[in-house]
């Protein structure tokens, strides 16, 4: 930062205090407690579907994860179709988009973002291009963790 | 369109009839129910004393056990804390009742499906709609549901 400080013109620099002036703060703290509550709120309705696949269906509290994120990621995409995520997303933030209800969403605004361009290259080669990176990222750490499991429990004999 | 709307909202909703579930197993998945335990084979240790062993167990708090023909099923509940470690909870346990009760195979879980479905067996066998041999078939199936992973 003080090399770029030292690069800059003496013009540049008092543009930079006044920009810092006039700068509006980021409410951080507001922010984290949206998405805490907004994300945990989510989670709520997760685990409620999960009982909800253990009480009435013949699913495990291991088996009936799979469900459980299928039905999350279809309501987050109906909602996103609906306009009503859009308003959960500027609202709670990352706490709409960690959670697996943010992979439905990314999916589908990218979809209907590129609608116009036509079914095969518009909504099929741009759905994915926000959620691609995630399902790439996933894969590749689900392997690399599954490696290091692998390796400790055959040399580490845990 | 609007008829085949209503249509699949009627066939939805027909779908999610309740099941049958007595007072207990209605409120198995939320809150303590303590089950009596079950025993289809007579011979051999007593359920209730295998039930005692497994609520001395200081990170469980609720414990239902079925005695069949072949195996045992202990299923019970863990602490919310304790929950993280129920892989070792569940090693331990075992290792502990096979120590203690040796001509009995014990099958134990910590999942609430399993629970639940102890409890449900229970009322049945309790109001009389299942025989001794249809009960050991529900444990069996029971120990199959425990043993799926996907």
């Amino acid at each position: 930062m003080a090399n770029n400080n030292e690069k800059k013109t003496p013009a540049q620099q008092q543009y930079d205090k006044m920009n810092q002036k006039h700068e509006i703060k980021r409410p951080v703290l507001k922010n984290c407690l949206r998405a805490f509550f907004v994300g945990g709120l989510i989670c709520i309705i997760g685990q409620a579907i999960t009982y909800f696949y253990i009480y009435f269906f013949n699913f495990t509290e291991q088996t009936a994860g799979n469900p459980t994120v299928a039905t999350v990621i279809f309501l987050s995409m109906l909602l996103t179709g609906f306009g009503v995520y859009d308003h959960l997303g500027q609202y709670a933030g990352a706490g709409s988009a960690v959670p697996v209800s943010g992979f439905g969403n990314a999916v589908i605004s990218a979809a209907i973002e590129h609608r116009t361009e036509g079914f095969v290259l518009g909504v099929g080669g741009n759905m994915f291009k926000l959620a691609g990176s995630v399902i790439l990222f996933g894969v590749f750490s689900a392997f690399v963790v599954a490696l290091i499991k692998t390796i400790l429990i055959q040399w580490g004999g845990l | 369109m609007k008829a085949v709307v209503y249509i699949l909202a009627i066939l939805f909703l027909v779908g999610c009839k309740m099941p049958d579930d007595g007072p207990d197993s209605r409120l198995a998945l939320i809150k303590t129910t303590n089950p009596e335990p079950i025993q289809i084979e007579k011979d051999g240790a007593s359920v209730e004393g295998i039930r005692n062993e497994v609520n001395q167990v200081d990170e469980i708090y609720d414990a239902a056990v079925i005695k069949g023909d072949h195996n045992t099923l202990v299923a019970y509940k863990v602490r919310h804390l304790d929950r993280f470690r129920m892989k070792s909870i569940e090693k331990e346990l075992k290792k502990h009742l096979e120590g203690k009760y040796k001509d009995e195979t014990f099958v134990v879980s910590s999942d609430y499906k399993i629970f639940l479905e102890a409890v449900r067996l229970r009322e049945d066998i309790d109001s009389g709609k299942i025989n001794d041999k249809q009960a050991d078939k529900r444990l069996h199936q029971l120990i199959r549901l425990k043993k799926e992973r996907t």
